[in-house]
């Protein structure tokens, strides 16, 4: 019935690997990019200031640029790393003042640094360089022309350090991730704690006990806890409905059986064939009565466990005029004035007519036997705003409002006694309104008695006529 | 791992070699401004531990090496060479291979640079006279009593030291002399008015001393000048006390060199403990790592001079010295400083009045004399 499905904490960690998965590689990529950024910003500064401290030394004399290349410059270059250095001074038409290397400076190059300093990656003899250059005017006595200062060294120092950062970010990664798996194990324990104690406290309950659940649970499960304990106390309810309808019924069907038993031992002493006669009469009255009565309680086990029969559209009038007819051919209507109240046109409605000619004969039987010979009943089908109302009203004695509502249980027989009857019927009528999704309602009528209605509202039973 | 693979890697080329005894292994070939006979002893002790490996040695001047790195005509595989300025030059032009040894990993840092360049000797600057300087004056010890001591006239035309012109280690060493103070031009001067002669190497200024010729040099290299006074006592080497140059020199191996397994080898020998064992028991080079033993080794030289011995870093400092500007800039200073004093006799020289003294002063700065070769076949080195 219930399906297995997966770990709960296997699926979680399958998350998280994949999760970690993702965001691993992006962090990774975006490490090894920001690294470099980083290296290249650090070194850059270095390329820097080696360009300045060779600015420094520059001087004009004698109409042209001298320069004792300081070797404080060219160890800034060099980082602690030991890269390869190379530099070069240009002139202001581009000639070489100095250099260590024929460094491949474009034309373009040389214009694009007049403007700000230039830093570039290049490829050079097989080696890849950081190029950075910067223009320089000074003043000399005779001249004023610009210097272009342009250096370069290898990149060890840069991918060293870029490499370093993305070591130790990857390795911030793998703890946060390690930390994470950890702390999520022992999140989903502690979480899944409570439906193991749930489960324990289920499994240790009596199977007669409802009462609700009461273990402290989070918010998260008390939604279940609260339908569990909905649940269980609908159980005790039809539990408890069960019970008292076979206490009941046993009680019913012993009074009958017990008079039969009395009965027949009578008429067992007796040699007399008259009083025979009479012990079969009453014998048979009270076997019709047990049938009776057996078949009501068959009637109430049947529509409580009915889900096969399906409603149909039907015509309320024809199965009020059918109804009566039969009934107004039978013994038992001898004494009373039956009447039929129903338009003139069909009625539609969605039931199962086998149910719904049930309860007419319930409510007909019912209103034959609580009611003095004589009286009138009438069997009537109204529409009304609310909807098609079915109902059986009778002029009799009628019943007090206080018992009214117990009318419907089984077995309560309104504070009648005197009457043969089980007091099933009007709780077969409820029954039956129940399964559609009708409303049973016990009125007094103006001119007293009483009167039974069920009430199919439009707005459940108009909808598809 | 690595290291695995490259002793397997060595495993493999050891018995790739062993079996068919490689023509083209089994030859070394090493450039290098460094005699002969002082360098012997190494070869020969490399040559015992390899007898596969046969080393061609060509010695010639520091310039002759750094021209034929750069040629490569013929390319050899190892140039030994104490111009540090130019070897670093070399390797930062990319002519070096990088060497990934054990010993090459565990040389020294401040002696060596990107595992390509590696100092292997330590060589202090010094002070060389003659036993007739102190008789007239205080013999200098320091870089201000040799100042002093320019100011007898009797040292008129007997002073030498290098010629920063046609010697590499002489510039880097002067470059580095006035790195360290101003006062060094003030030297100069001195020496230009004391008629200094420049010499391109310190053998010759040696064999001046040992002649008479020069009483005093300055700026000879220690490892020649030590081993020449053992066998020549009217020669006193100083090292001076306030200060003194120590020069490395350094062997790299060309990246395009025919014999590559052989150049490894030989400076997995040089630079390791059987090497430096040799260079600090047979050659006057001093070894500079600790922990070898021998009469020429670093830590020896530091408990008989003291503390003041300054290595010139091994580092892209010294591609300053090579920059054509730069070396125009001092050489045009030198040639300013050395003749500032040639109409005075004012021992308190000042750079500032140099302007109008140069106008009058002829063009030649000193008067050259040819020197005279020390081997007919070679090359001398510096």
């Amino acid at each position: 019935m219930i399906r297995r499905g997966h770990s709960l904490k296997r699926r979680l960690m399958l998350w998280m690997a994949g999760l970690t998965l993702i965001f691993g590689t992006a962090l990774l990529l975006e490490a090894t990019l920001s690294a470099n950024r980083e290296a290249d910003r650090v070194y850059d500064g270095v390329l820097d200031d080696a360009i300045l401290t060779i600015a420094e030394a520059l001087q004009w004399q004698d109409g042209r640029p001298l320069i004792a290349m300081p070797a404080a410059a060219l160890q800034i270059l060099a980082t602690p790393h030991e890269e390869r250095v190379f530099y070069a001074l240009l002139g202001a038409r581009g000639e070489i003042i100095t250099a260590n290397a024929s460094l491949p400076i474009t034309a373009r190059l040389q214009k694009k640094v007049a403007q700000q300093p230039v830093y570039r990656d290049i490829d050079w003899q097989g080696t890849s360089l950081r190029l950075a250059g910067r223009e320089f005017t000074s003043a000399g006595w005779e001249t004023r022309e610009p210097v272009q200062i342009w250096v370069a060294h290898t990149r060890g120092a840069r991918n060293a350090l870029a490499h370093d950062l993305v070591a130790r970010a990857a390795m911030r990664f793998i703890l946060m991730v390690g930390l994470a798996i950890m702390l999520v194990w022992l999140a989903v324990r502690a979480s899944l704690r409570p439906l193991t104690r749930l489960r324990h406290r289920l499994r240790q309950r009596h199977s007669e006990d409802f009462s609700p659940i009461s273990a402290r649970v989070p918010v998260e499960l008390s939604e279940l806890v609260n339908t569990l304990d909905q649940l269980l106390a609908r159980q005790r309810e039809s539990h408890d409905r069960l019970m008292r309808f076979i206490a009941d019924a046993s009680h019913q069907l012993k009074t009958p059986l017990a008079g039969l038993q009395n009965i027949s031992e009578l008429a067992l002493r007796s040699r007399d064939h008259e009083q025979w006669h009479e012990a079969l009469k009453d014998i048979h009255a009270g076997a019709s009565r047990s049938t009776r009565l057996a078949h009501q309680l068959l009637q109430m086990a049947r529509l409580d466990h009915d889900e096969t029969s399906l409603a149909t559209r039907l015509d309320l009038t024809a199965l009020a005029r059918e109804r009566l007819t039969d009934w107004a051919q039978r013994p038992a209507s001898a004494m009373h004035d039956l009447g039929l109240e129903v338009p003139d046109h069909p009625v539609w409605v969605q039931a199962t007519d086998w149910q719904l000619g049930e309860l007419i004969n319930n409510l007909l039987d019912n209103a034959l036997r609580y009611t003095p010979p004589g009286s009138v009943i009438t069997l009537g089908v109204e529409e009304t705003d609310s909807g098609h109302e079915l109902f059986v009203e009778d002029n009799g004695p009628g019943v007090p409002p206080a018992l009214r509502d117990s009318l419907a249980q089984p077995f309560v027989r309104g504070d009648r006694h005197d009457t043969s009857g089980s007091g099933l019927g009007l709780a077969v009528a409820t029954s039956i309104a129940r399964s559609h999704q009708a409303q049973l309602s016990i009125t007094t009528p103006d001119s007293g008695g009483l009167r039974v209605a069920l009430l199919f509202s439009h707005e459940r039973h108009q909808r598809n006529p | 791992m690595k290291y695995l693979i490259a002793v397997l890697a060595l495993l493999v080329l050891n018995l790739g070699s062993t079996a068919r005894v490689s023509a083209a292994e089994s030859h070394l070939t090493i450039e290098a401004a460094l005699d002969f006979n002082v360098a012997e002893p190494l070869i020969r002790a490399f040559e015992a531990a390899h007898p596969d490996i046969k080393v061609s040695y060509h010695d010639s001047s520091t310039l002759a090496v750094d021209r034929r790195a750069r040629d490569g005509s013929p390319p050899a595989d190892v140039y030994i060479s104490s111009a540090m300025p130019w070897q670093v030059a070399l390797a930062n032009q990319g002519r070096a291979a990088r060497l990934d040894l054990p010993e090459a990993r565990q040389w020294p840092e401040w002696a060596k640079w990107r595992n390509e360049v590696f100092g292997f000797t330590f060589e202090p600057v010094v002070i060389a006279y003659r036993l007739d300087l102190a008789r007239h004056t205080l013999p200098p010890q320091t870089h201000r009593e040799l100042l002093q001591a320019l100011q007898i006239p009797q040292l008129q035309g007997r002073v030498t030291t290098y010629d920063p012109e046609s010697s590499g280690v002489g510039y880097s060493l002067f470059q580095q002399d006035a790195r360290y103070s101003p006062r060094f031009w003030d030297l100069v001067a001195a020496m230009g008015a004391r008629g200094v002669t420049p010499e391109a190497t310190s053998r010759a200024m040696l064999e001046g001393l040992s002649e008479g010729r020069y009483w005093l040099g300055y700026n000879l290299l220690g490892s020649y000048a030590i081993a020449w006074a053992r066998n020549h006592p009217e020669v006193i080497v100083q090292v001076p006390t306030d200060y003194s140059l120590v020069l490395l020199r350094t062997a790299l191996v060309a990246r395009n060199a025919p014999h590559p397994r052989a150049a490894r080898l030989f400076m997995a020998f040089l630079l390791g403990p059987k090497g430096q064992h040799v260079l600090a028991g047979q050659t006057p080079l001093f070894s500079p790592l600790d922990g070898v033993v021998g009469p020429w080794t670093a830590a020896r030289l530091r408990d008989q001079v003291g503390d003041h011995l300054y290595p010139i870093p091994l580092d892209a400092s010294l591609l300053a010295f090579v920059d054509p500007l730069r070396r125009e800039a001092f050489m045009r200073r030198w040639t300013r400083e050395i003749t500032i004093l040639d109409r005075t006799d004012d021992p308190r020289p000042s750079p500032s009045n140099t302007a109008d003294q140069r106008t009058a002063r002829p063009e030649t700065p000193w008067p050259r004399r040819p020197t005279t070769p020390v081997h007919s076949s070679r090359e001398t080195q510096p």
